[in-house]
């Protein structure tokens, strides 16, 4: 909507919008930058007087962060790889194959995406524990891709119904099966989806904390969240170095956010997603 | 695509060209039976990770299954649901819940709109604000626990730092249960507005400008704009943020862990936190899924409720 207010006020108001957004991880990272006396004193300093990468240098060795890195971005991969390979299928053939059941099956989906993940906190827990998955990544890969699945089918659903549906048939006349051509034309043309679908998918693993931290508790296959949270806990640890860690942590999404803005929000707002 | 040819004769389909059928392979056999090979393992996936794990959940609220008291499971009825009943602990996890929905929906709803007008607006380079709203979404919900409880840190705490120029005396926020509280409220609306705002950025993108124009033709000026025009347009896109939100502040869970975890003493615990402590620590499973099922039925309750609502409107 446009409305007519002065540019002055339309800059500050955007300043605002910026300020709010952005300054919670900014100052994370000018914390992580200062010394452990420069953080004691009173009245706080905005800037570090003395910036030093020292507080990395012992968030990498003080506590096994490096793993936890790797096991955030295995199990976000993991899933991300299952959730849409599955989503793949299923957004198929809801977008295309003519299927009574359609609406039921779309519907069963979407009231997955409303249902509390808490509630399956507890039979899960005792399901991974009976099978010996405690502490895989199993344990968080599949509940994951069951959490991401819903918003990840529903992008890819409006991707493929914007394909030409020519192409397909004039595939299948050369000699291509359906799901033939499903891969060779349709996924790739909707590649734009696909990716969308992909980083959504891969935010939610990246943010997931509950089954984490219940499931995965062992330091060497804690993810960032948990062993972040845990280290804290387990030691009075100085402040300077879990903000160094944060960095750490929040870099690999910020970074997609920043390279990818418009695929995210397009994908976002394609089927009403989780926060 | 034409309908399915369900038979095995290749009747003449001039879509298809002279020679369909050659290389036909058995998952070409009609669109049903593809159909539900397609889908079999969204719905494998769902069966496995939900509808079992929900029957299951269930089912387990009425037995006594505690895994460290070493005992085999024992049918034991509804005692469960007798001792929540009985439990303040429970209520205070309750309450905690629901006042963190109740204050917490309407506030990153109101941030969000805020939020999504300003992005909204025709700017030169939209990409600064766009970020701006982004960032808060992907910061995973832990991380904003973490660097909310820093900021409300009691010495060095950013916000502290700045009443001081108000006040002489330094507020101690985790100490009392209703400025934790409020903290975490705080917290929890700053990081969800931004979800908030980008659904109803997305709604703010679908009104046609012909709509603001004959409003404006017909004297209204920006607030009557906003009323007549916006609101009501916005509508749907409200009503997703507002019950994706209200569905996951039900849940709250990770940024009380990570800003008091739940003290001082109960005084900030969450339903889930609750659940969560039930099960994996006392591996209390039977008391656990007790609990569980509450949340689920409070859940359901809440979005059925707010369905009706919005469906009831005109």
């Amino acid at each position: 909507m446009k409305l007519p207010a002065p540019a002055a006020l339309r800059r500050f108001a955007a300043f605002a919008v910026i300020v709010n957004g952005l300054f919670p991880a900014v100052w994370i990272f000018l914390t992580s930058l200062k010394t452990e006396a420069e953080l004691t004193r009173i009245p706080i300093t905005w800037l570090p007087h003395a910036p030093t990468l020292e507080n990395y240098v012992r968030a990498f060795h003080d506590q096994p962060l490096a793993i936890y890195l790797f096991n955030s971005l295995a199990v976000a991969l993991l899933s991300t790889a299952l959730t849409l390979f599955i989503a793949t299928l299923a957004a198929y053939a809801l977008a295309r194959l003519e299927i009574g059941y359609k609406d039921l099956a779309l519907g069963a989906i979407i009231a997955v995406s409303t249902f509390p993940l808490v509630t399956l906190l507890v039979p899960l827990f005792q399901t991974m524990r009976t099978l010996g998955l405690l502490n895989t990544y199993a344990a968080l890969v599949l509940p994951y891709t069951v959490l991401s699945l819903p918003v990840c089918t529903l992008v890819l659903v409006s991707f493929f119904q914007s394909i030409p549906v020519d192409l397909e048939n004039a595939a299948m006349i050369d000699g291509c099966s359906r799901v033939g051509a499903l891969f060779r034309i349709v996924v790739p043309l909707s590649a734009p989806g696909v990716f969308t679908a992909g980083l959504l998918a891969f935010v939610n693993s990246w943010d997931e904390f509950l089954l984490a931290l219940s499931f995965n508790s062992a330091t060497s296959m804690r993810t960032l969240p948990v062993g972040i949270t845990l280290y804290q806990g387990e030691f009075a640890f100085p402040w300077p170095v879990i903000s160094a860690a944060l960095v750490v942590g929040i870099v690999p999404v910020a970074a997609l956010i920043v390279m990818f803005q418009q695929r995210v929000i397009s994908g976002l707002t394609a089927g009403g997603v989780k926060g | 695509m034409t309908a399915p040819t369900s038979g095995v004769t290749p009747s003449f389909d001039p879509s298809r060209g002279p020679t369909p059928r050659r290389k036909r392979r058995f998952l070409d056999a009609n669109d049903a039976v593809l159909a539900r090979v397609l889908l079999a393992p969204t719905f494998l996936l769902l069966l496995v990770i939900v509808v079992y794990p929900v029957c299951r959940l269930v089912w387990t609220s009425f037995l006594e299954l505690s895994l460290t008291s070493g005992l085999p499971p024992r049918f034991a009825g509804l005692e469960n649901y007798v001792s929540l009943a009985t439990d303040p602990e429970f209520w205070t996890a309750l309450t905690n819940t629901l006042l963190i929905t109740l204050i917490t929906v309407p506030a990153a709803l109101i941030a969000g709109l805020a939020l999504a007008l300003v992005a909204n607006l025709p700017f030169r380079v939209r990409w600064p604000v766009r970020l701006s709203l982004l960032i808060p979404w992907a910061i995973p919900l832990a991380f904003v626990g973490m660097i909310g409880g820093w900021f409300f840190q009691s010495d060095y705490g950013l916000v502290n730092d700045l009443l001081r120029h108000v006040r002489t005396t330094r507020i101690i926020w985790f100490n009392s249960g209703w400025l934790s509280f409020m903290a975490i409220c705080l917290t929890i609306t700053w990081k969800t507005s931004s979800f908030v705002a980008l659904v109803l950025l997305a709604g703010l993108q679908t009104i046609p400008d012909e709509l603001y124009e004959a409003a404006s033709v017909d004297g209204a000026g920006v607030f009557r704009r906003f009323l007549s025009v916006t609101l009501p347009m916005l509508k749907p896109s409200i009503a997703v943020a507002v019950i994706f939100r209200m569905i996951t502040s039900l849940q709250t869970f990770n940024i009380p862990v990570t800003m008091t975890r739940g003290g001082p003493g109960t005084s900030t615990v969450t339903l889930a936190m609750y659940i969560h402590q039930n099960t994996v620590d006392f591996l209390d499973l039977g008391y656990g899924s007790a609990l569980a099922v509450v949340l689920f039925l409070v859940s359901m309750a809440v979005t059925a409720f707010y369905l009706r609502q919005v469906r009831a409107q005109p």
